[in-house]
């Protein structure tokens, strides 16, 4: 309570302040510094900690200066139609235009879905299949070109070829009814697409659906929908001269090293209501060592921190003790479930005693500890996080202090036939310290009832692909658990759970369930497609997740929250919770 | 001369060529016996959630279903003659030599090389000039001051500086100068030379010292040894004889002797610099070659790694070039057949 | 990297005619020349100062369990109260320093830095033993068959350890370490990964020894010993077993004891780069490389740092003092 009042009381005096100096009088008001001492300093704004959580911190609207970024990684492509990581979607909206977009907006006001290059959102035809959307007038590329329907359908039928766009979602191409043998805007040159997409003038795009999907709108917000001039496509090579239409355009993009963004002067404000597009200019840099990252943001030599990933481990002790570093700091709880999936292909953990004898026997506040402690998460005792619909907490497996419950889990295993416990194997992916932590602690608890695991870390990239998300791997290999995580595409329990809950899903390779496999819970799924009713569906939903945990197939640790750091000298700075990072729509820089 | 050079380069190309099909092999011919598919090495380039359809689209794009030695072919013919690109949109050249396209991020292998060669280069130079010099003339005093502390002492240093692993020692220094202290530039600061030459010293100074500290320890050992040795033949005693000035006996006679064997070791450092680079670009976050080479290997990205490989062998074979020729000049005793 | 191993040809060219008299047994004076080697060794307090603490870290990695158990604590168990929820760091100064965890504590999870350094000496050491085991026995081989057959054998060989020169090393070990499966050559977990480890570093280190043994074999064959040898009748593999190897101890084990401490560094540098021993195995390099992801926290890194740094040292010590004893003509 008494940090929200600072925050509004130095906020109004922010503003008084640059009135003030808007009118050229001199601010020197007696004992006015010594009241609001946080205020003083290059950002004028008063530094608390989750300052961006669910409000905006140093709110402005003035325009200039130079924002500097920082990518620890490179993104997967800067493509439109070729990107999927979290970030990189976030990002896209500083040079592209999509039909739709998430509103670049503190907290739950993020969440909601706002008209970019369309007037409105989509209009559905009864049965949820067609899907039509009218653009905005007077949007233009960069180069003057004024962009059309057709720039949108081209877009879409570029991103369908999976052999030259190969890390972007695939969405549009399974939801949508492309004729029989299209291969994309490449090879298909000249085919006929209108079964699909259809442009019936050069403001209209309508897309035709095989099944009814009432979530579309969710789909189109995506990057695979900023449209892309026909003419100046080079396929893998567009990643490098990429065409705007939002308020930046790229200056010089070196692939692996970083890029400067500068205003585009054919981006006319009247069109975007989205977008107020505060600095003159934004540097990225990749490639950035994590442990130089962080150190860059506390000393201010970078602002932001792209990958949205938090500041590491090794920041922590500088960070958390230090109360003008923690004030910079913002802590989110994210849609984000940390988890182990116990998988019932490899014996004994067909049993679904032993299976719940490893959920008893898990030292949850070690596991705390290994995601990060008091920064890194919330214990967890659900699938569905708290600010997902049908959210409950399943209190199943509670031990005194979360320390575990080694008499309940030897008592489960006498029942399964393995008193004396069993061994298996655990995989976790080699580049992720917490997941290392994770399996380690779940080694050392399970031991304490003669379950003996075997560490086995496979390389993220190859993670589901070829080892704990490939079936025939999985169960050759006796992998009985696997060390998961799983955040929503967009911020829908449906979007959450479906992707890990179905098992008709499950796929010869790439999974990210393999646990899961019920068909009772698949018929409740279909069950929630057609149900109308939101209560009835997260009430659905929460029916699913008790399952899960009760039958023991997957193990929540927590639900995760990131430490993210504000740089030094940003203003209007907030975390949207469909981005579940700052947003960088909404960014400026202090002047 | 013409004929020996001649032979050496025939001899370096054959070494290169063995060296890029054992690499090859490593990577493309062992997964295979070990029973991965094309498809499972096509499964490394999509995105999160791509279909079967997708791999396998990829897995034909990325040739993975010819055979391996097609694609060995491929791989030869593009570094000699260039290669075709095809960017779905369009065809590109990639002229010769082309060391086809990166897997992750569709950017041409040869040209990313030569640019973090740039950091890796001003690591070493800088470094080596450093070592050269502190372990040159240490060598040289504690030779002349034999048995005295200063000789001991500088000969006690130096074994621990051989014993320290540049991680540990980069990694403390980092903590102790660069966060602790102020004085040095943070881990990963690179600036070019051409844009900020006394930026660029600055932000490099302490990978240079880090560095050089374990090679300067070897150097000092050589030119002492070297020196001790040379100061007891017979044709010192005779410059000295002659009258010679002391300084001009040492440098003039003792030293030129001695250096021989630093030249050798010399070429070898810096045809293995490739490799030292992999623990100094990794400690003090640099994107040289070092680094480059780690991450290709991480994200098994081929057509880098193989790239990464034969530049380091190419390096290697060039020094040992250099210093066979260099014998020539520097010992008078060497001569070419 | 392999740290550049200075052993002047001149140094290890002479030691031959030492050992010559020493095997041949027929002490005139009373005092071979092998003894005369080993009086000068004693003498040699810095010398025997690191083949103490040689032998002093063979015990330690003997009987680490014993040591543990009367010092410290398991090293794989967690001790989660002494770390703080927050930062992860251990609670307390000096990371945790205190009579009941001698070097302190992990962050994260409490593990006890003391015996994880203690276990830590096992798999280094065992490492750099049989590596260089490994190395010896190839580079003996190859540099002995190069130097006494010549020819084409030799110029084949020579080649060989070109290219094996010419490779990047690291990268290639790195490479290599990444490629293997979890379970290969009916090896799995640990027991494979230092089986793996053991044959990659010695491995790649064979050419260096290789060298350096063709140059002292080619010498050896033109001795009169040899050729007195060969008129008596003597083949091929006794000239090599009982003439030439005798005489080529010296050298071997000269250079064995200097690439011994090349080979710990390399195991941790491996270890370092993530693809040494699997965790929570503790190994040295594995724990600096834990370490470096807390360099906030610097009594992590240097007690791992400290050991490498110490196990290394002791080895190079002693190697220069046994080449100094072995060679009459020591650059001393």
């Amino acid at each position: 309570m008494r940090r929200k009042a600072l925050t509004t009381a130095t906020a109004g005096l922010t503003l008084a302040m640059a009135l003030a100096a808007c009118a050229g009088t001199p601010t020197q008001t007696p004992g006015q510094g010594q009241s609001a001492p946080a205020s003083s300093g290059a950002s004028g704004a008063a530094e608390v900690a989750d300052a961006a959580v669910g409000k905006i911190y140093n709110p402005s609207d003035k325009k200039g200066g130079t924002l500097k970024m920082a990518n620890t990684a490179d993104w997967d492509s800067l493509d439109p139609g070729n990107t999927y990581y979290g970030y990189a979607l976030n990002f896209a909206r500083l040079y592209g235009r999509s039909l739709l977009m998430f509103k670049s907006a503190p907290g739950p006001d993020g969440n909601t879905l706002v008209p970019d290059l369309a007037e409105s959102l989509g209009k559905s035809s009864d049965d949820a299949k067609t899907w039509t959307y009218k653009l905005r007038s007077g949007i233009k590329f960069e180069d003057g070109t004024p962009v059309t329907s057709k720039d949108v359908a081209y877009a879409v039928a570029r991103q369908f070829d999976k052999e030259v766009h190969p890390n972007g979602p695939s969405y549009l191409n399974a939801l949508l009814d492309w004729p029989k043998g299209y291969k994309g805007a490449y090879k298909s040159k000249d085919a006929d697409i209108s079964s699909a997409v259809e442009t019936p003038d050069d403001s209209t795009i309508v897309f035709h659906l095989k099944e009814p999907f009432g979530l579309f709108d969710y789909i189109v917000q995506m990057p695979m929908t900023m449209p892309v001039p026909k003419d100046k496509d080079t396929g893998t090579k567009y990643q490098e001269h990429i065409i705007s239409t939002g308020p930046y355009k790229f200056e010089k993009n070196e692939i692996g090293k970083g890029f400067t963004m500068v205003r585009n002067e054919n981006w006319d404000p009247a069109t975007d209501p989205n977008r107020p597009a505060l600095p003159d200019r934004i540097e990225v840099q990749t490639g950035v060592n994590a442990d130089d990252l962080d150190n860059r943001l506390i000393s201010g030599d970078v602002q932001i921190a792209v990958d949205g990933l938090g500041i590491g481990n090794a920041a922590l002790p500088k960070v958390l003790p230090d109360p003008a570093l923690k004030a910079r700091t913002d802590n989110p709880v994210q849609q984000r479930t940390w988890y182990t999936s116990i998988i019932p292909d490899v014996p004994p953990l067909d049993n679904v005693e032993c299976r719940r004898a490893i959920a008893f026997a898990a030292d949850r506040s070690s596991l705390f500890r290994a995601y990060g402690g008091e920064t890194g998460g919330i214990t967890a005792s659900a699938m569905i996080p708290p600010s997902l619909a049908g959210h409950k907490e399943i209190d199943l497996y509670k031990s005194p202090d979360d320390k575990g419950d080694v008499e309940k889990a030897k008592a489960a295993l006498a029942k399964c036939g393995q008193p004396n416990g069993f061994e298996t194997n655990i995989s976790y992916r080699t580049e992720r310290t917490k997941e290392k932590a994770a399996a380690e602690s779940l080694q050392q608890s399970l031991a304490r009832v003669g379950i003996k695991l075997t560490l086995k870390p496979y390389p993220q990239d190859d993670y589901f692909a070829l080892y704990a998300g490939k079936p025939s791997y999985v169960k050759e290999n006796k992998i009985g658990l696997a060390i998961n995580g799983w955040g929503s595409d967009y911020p829908d329990t449906y979007g959450f759970m479906q992707a890990i809950m179905d098992s008709r899903d499950i796929r010869e390779a790439g999974n990210y369930n393999l646990s899961v496999k019920f068909p009772e819970i698949d018929k409740i799924i279909d069950q929630i497609k057609a149900e109308p009713d939101a209560a009835k569906r997260a009430e659905l939903w929460s029916q699913i997740d008790h399952m899960v945990i009760d039958q023991a197939v997957v193990m929540p640790s927590v639900y995760g929250k990131a430490l993210y750091m504000r740089g030094k000298g940003l203003t209007n700075v907030f975390i949207s919770d469909s981005q579940q990072m700052y947003d960088y729509v909404g960014l400026g820089v202090q002047q | 001369m013409v004929t020996y050079i001649i032979r050496r380069v025939i001899g370096a190309l054959a070494m290169l060529l063995i060296v890029s099909i054992v690499t090859f092999g490593i990577f493309f011919l062992v997964p295979r016996l070990a029973g991965a598919t094309p498809e499972a090495f096509a499964a490394r380039y999509v995105g999160r959630g791509a279909s079967m359809d997708t791999i396998k689209l990829v897995a034909e794009r990325l040739g993975f279903y010819d055979p391996v030695i097609v694609q060995y072919g491929r791989f030869l013919k593009g570094i000699v003659l260039g290669t075709e690109y095809n960017t779905g949109a369009g065809v590109e050249h990639c002229p010769a030599p082309c060391f086809g396209y990166s897997f992750i991020n569709q950017q041409p292998v040869w040209p990313s090389l030569m640019d973090r060669s740039r950091v890796t280069l001003s690591l070493g130079i800088g470094a080596a000039v450093l070592w050269l010099l502190g372990g040159v003339a240490t060598g040289v005093l504690s030779a002349l001051r034999r048995g005295s502390f200063f000789d001991r002492a500088a000969m006690g240093i130096a074994l621990a500086g051989v014993s320290l692993p540049i991680f540990f020692t980069g990694m403390i220094s980092l903590s102790v100068f660069s966060y602790g202290l102020g004085w040095t530039a943070p881990g990963g600061a690179w600036v070019d030379v051409t844009i900020d030459p006394l930026q660029w010293a600055y932000n490099l100074l302490l990978p240079w010292i880090t560095l050089a500290l374990l090679f300067a320890a070897t150097y000092a050992r050589l030119t002492r040894a070297g020196m001790l040795e040379t100061m007891g033949e017979d044709y010192i005693r005779t410059a000295r004889a002659k009258g010679l000035l002391e300084r001009r006996v040492v440098v003039k006679h003792g030293l030129r002797a001695a250096l021989t064997p630093i030249v050798t070791v010399f070429g070898l450092d810096f045809g293995l610099l490739l490799g030292g680079a992999v623990l100094t670009e990794t400690t003090f976050s640099l994107n040289g070659l070092g680094k480059f080479s780690v991450d290709a290997i991480k994200n098994n990205d081929l057509p880098a790694v193989m790239g990464v490989t034969l530049l380091a062998a190419l390096f290697v074979v060039v020094a040992n070039l250099v210093v066979d020729l260099l014998y020539a000049v520097v010992d008078p005793r060497v001569r070419l057949s | 990297m392999t740290a550049p191993l200075d052993v002047p040809e001149s140094a290890s060219s002479a030691a031959p005619e030492a050992v010559v008299a020493a095997t041949s047994g027929k002490a005139i004076e009373g005092r071979s020349l092998g003894q005369i080697a080993w009086r000068r060794l004693k003498r040699d307090k810095v010398a025997m100062a690191g083949a103490s603490v040689i032998i002093f870290l063979m015990l330690v990695a003997v009987f680490a369990p014993l040591i543990v158990g009367a010092l410290g604590h398991d090293p794989l168990q967690y001790h989660e109260d002494l770390v703080d929820s927050g930062t992860l760091a251990p609670k307390g100064a000096y990371g945790g320093i205190s009579s009941e965890f001698l070097f302190g504590v992990e962050p994260v999870n409490g593990r006890d830095i003391f015996s994880r350094v203690v276990y830590g000496a096992r798999i280094s050491l065992l490492i750099a033993f049989l590596a260089t085991l490994v190395s010896v026995v190839i580079g003996t081989a190859l540099g002995v068959i190069a130097g006494y057959c010549g020819g084409w054998i030799d110029s084949f060989i020579g080649r060989a350890m070109d290219v094996f020169l010419a490779f990047p090393l690291l990268v290639f070990a790195l490479a290599l370490a990444g490629v293997v499966p979890d379970q290969a050559f009916g090896l799995s977990g640990d027991t494979l990964r230092v089986t793996l480890l053991i044959f990659i570093i010695g491995f790649f280190n064979w050419p260096y020894l290789g060298r350096i043994i063709r140059g002292q074999t080619l010498s050896l064959r033109e001795r009169e010993f040899v050729d007195a040898a060969r008129s008596l009748g003597a083949r091929g593999p006794y000239i090599i077993f009982r003439e030439l190897l005798p005489n080529l101890v010296a050298p071997i084990l000269i250079y064995a004891t200097l690439l011994i401490p090349s080979n710990i560094l390399f195991e941790a540098a491996l270890s370092f780069l993530g693809v040494g021993v699997r965790p929570p195995t503790p190994t040295w390099g594995g724990m600096l490389s834990d370490a470096a992801r807390f360099y906030t926290i610097p009594h992590f890194m240097i007690f791992p740092g400290l050991a490498i740094f110490i196990t290394v040292l002791a080895f190079n010590l002693f190697g220069d003092g046994l080449r100094d004893a072995l060679d009459p003509r020591g650059s001393r």
